[in-house]
């Protein structure tokens, strides 16, 4: 007993260890590099996957312009908040293969942490985010200290049980609720600061994947016994994967804190993993912006819903709250069956063809 | 009364609730472990189904105003129906991958979350199921104890026996625990593997269904009460070992006497969070279970 603990805390101290001066290694790798990338930038902007992306950046940024779209501009902050969840849920998924159904809990103990330091201590909003993730990535270690000597469906379970575990007992914890506005930003300030922690989340993992670790991450997915084998320490770099994706989650459900201004138990709801999953899954699996994109998808189709049902009042009503998450199931269980790349990457397939199509290539 | 005859009389009573959840629990792991165990499938919708059948058997009695013979036919059906379309059209042809698997079900259990919300009869509340084995509550050493509660443990106790029974002698059980033991062997001496899976996992289903008869009239239903009870299964699962039988059994009853036990000395929180301390126990130290035999990797 005694050493196992001993090697658990050899292994933490040499993944902190590892973790720090590689990032320090890559961040020099890219001021060394940035002539050449500066140069690269050109070329790059002119392909096709780089062009889809600033139009989507532009038309979400012109976006505050239209006049009277305030309640459009807080549907689009809310699907900023869980592209950050989703691609994080993706990363571990995707790239790691670790399964996790309990997202909901890194989510929503970030953002109850972040709640309750803001509100004993007085500190900035911005500040309890980050606090809020920190401690959401010791939740992550906690649960993934016995949870990775698990593979696949029990790894699912477990998550999911500690997950519903921790909703439980908020549930129970009213007194702990709390309700104030954190910030008193302008929304569209708001907005804009919202775009950025997305922005800035979604590269920093996309760097993260293409980066070397990546590839450990990629190798640990595809073959553990092989990876095992080439000398790579598994569990090692599956703490790091888990301590990424859990910050990145405490990330995400710290900003949902500051948009809807309150914390309860309802920050913990299961419902939340799924809509991870589900983001997810639309883009198609180990793609991180395609996880970013599902987010946006899914709330606008949400949007549509609630459009079209909530004005005929009674049952429609039920149907304009719950109907999204009912259609989304099947959706998924549609996407799973049939397409297991999910649908943006095809789709996003077949009009890079048009493009090159048009492009004469 | 003294604090002797007090201690006495609440040990009593954790014995006889104990019991209860045991053989409820029992009931309910028991088809969630045979699944894993015959098909490798891990049924994350079983909570779904426990949803499934305690809505259906609501909605006969209460809004189709059925009688109870009907209700329980009806329920029967259902779920049957349910299972087959499962395994067709998700679980047979998702065989190969397990993420695929895991999500499928998961989503299919939030299908059944979100259905029941909507549907034009029914709605987000909390409902009770009626009462369907009536009677006074009879007096045990000074405690008063629902008759449905003895009715849940007898016939909990004769379902296990006829499933013992029935998978260790009928013929189709013994078809069972070889594509248990060696699929590939099994299909080789002839035995059709997925037709196999299937019937075990209507089993599981019926399981679910004598569930709901047995405990479940009288007891509340709401959208949300699939998850607990999955959780509780698996935390049984783990603790007994996947896909035995015994196991199952055996930890169905220690849950539900320590659940029992610390509801009544330690208070209700703490019997939320029993089962992942079990878990996260078990998963340490002996990942295989008390009575597993199979290597978790």
């Amino acid at each position: 007993m005694l050493t196992k603990i001993r090697q658990l805390l050899s292994i933490y101290k040499k993944s902190i260890k590892n973790f720090f001066p590689s990032l320090k290694a890559g961040t020099k790798n890219i001021i060394k590099d940035l002539p050449n990338q500066l140069n690269n930038v050109k070329m790059r902007i002119f392909t096709f996957k780089s062009g889809l992306t600033i139009l989507c950046l532009i038309i979400l940024i012109l976006f505050p312009i239209f006049p009277e779209t305030e309640y459009y501009i807080s549907i689009l902050m809310y699907a900023m908040i869980f592209a950050i969840l989703a691609a994080s849920w993706d990363f571990l998924v995707g790239f790691v293969g670790q399964i996790s159904f309990g997202h909901a809990m890194f989510f929503g103990i970030s953002g109850y942490s972040g709640a309750l330091l803001i509100q004993n201590l007085g500190i900035s909003w911005f500040a309890s985010i980050f606090l809020g993730a920190i401690v959401a990535i010791f939740l992550g270690l906690f649960i993934a200290t016995p949870c990775l000597r698990l593979k696949g469906p029990y790894l699912a379970l477990g998550t999911q049980a500690f997950a519903l575990i921790l909703f439980n007992l908020m549930l129970s914890q009213k007194e702990l609720n709390i309700t104030q506005s954190f910030t008193d930003l302008d929304y569209i300030l708001q907005y804009f600061i919202l775009m950025g922690f997305m922005i800035i989340s979604l590269s920093i993992m996309l760097i993260i994947v293409k980066s070397k670790l990546g590839t450990i991450f990629k190798s640990i997915r595809d073959d553990q016994i092989c990876a095992d084998a080439s000398g790579i320490n598994t569990t090692k770099y599956k703490l790091i994967a888990f301590i990424i994706s859990s910050f990145f989650a405490g990330i995400a459900g710290g900003l949902y804190m500051v948009k809807i201004s309150s914390v309860s138990y309802g920050n913990f709801l299961p419902l939340y993993s799924f809509y991870a999953i589900i983001m997810a899954a639309i883009g198609g699996l180990g793609t991180i912006t395609g996880a970013a994109v599902g987010s946006f998808i899914f709330f606008i189709i949400q949007e549509i819903f609630s459009e079209l049902f909530s004005a005929s009042g009674g049952q429609m009503e039920a149907f304009a709250n719950y109907g999204p998450v009912l259609v989304f199931a099947l959706f998924l269980i549609l996407v799973i069956r049939f397409a297991d790349q999910g649908i943006m990457k095809p789709a996003v397939e077949r009009l890079k063809e048009l493009f090159d199509l048009l492009m004469g290539r | 009364m003294n604090v002797i005859d007090q201690v006495a009389s609440d040990l009593f009573s954790v014995f006889l609730f104990g019991s209860v959840q045991g053989a409820v629990f029992s009931l309910l792991a028991l088809g969630f472990s045979l699944v894993y165990g015959v098909g490798g499938v891990m049924n994350l919708a079983h909570g779904g189904f426990y949803l499934a059948t305690m809505y259906t058997f609501y909605w006969c009695i209460k809004v189709w105003e059925q009688t109870i013979l009907m209700s329980i036919i009806i329920t029967l059906i259902v779920i049957v129906i349910i299972c087959i379309l499962t395994f067709v059209l998700l679980i047979k042809p998702l065989q190969h991958t397990e993420i695929g698997i895991l999500m499928a079900t998961f989503a299919l259990a939030f299908f059944f979350e979100q259905l029941v919300k909507v549907l034009p009869w029914s709605d987000n509340q909390t409902h009770w199921v009626p009462n369907i084995i009536k009677g006074n509550p009879i007096e045990l050493f000074g405690i008063n104890f629902p008759v449905r509660y003895l009715w849940t443990i007898i016939g909990a106790i004769i379902v296990v026996v006829i499933i013992y029974i029935f998978i260790s002698k009928a013929k189709l059980g013994k078809s069972i625990r070889a594509v248990a033991q060696d699929r590939e062997a099994a299909q080789l001496m002839g035995i059709n593997a997925n037709l196999i899976i299937m019937v075990t996992i209507i089993i599981s289903g019926l399981l679910v269904a004598f569930t709901t008869f047995l405990y479940g009239a009288g007891e509340e239903v709401y959208p949300s009460m699939g998850w607990g009870f999955l959780i509780q299964s698996f935390a049984i699962v783990v603790l007994g070992g996947m896909g035995s039988i015994p196991g199952s059994v055996l930890g169905a009853f220690i849950i539900g006497y320590s659940r029992t036990f610390c509801s009544y000395f330690i208070g209700t929180q703490f019997a939320e969070i029993f089962p992942i301390i079990i878990i996260v126990f078990m998963l340490v130290f002996r990942p295989q279970g008390l009575l597993g035999k199979k290597e978790v990797e």
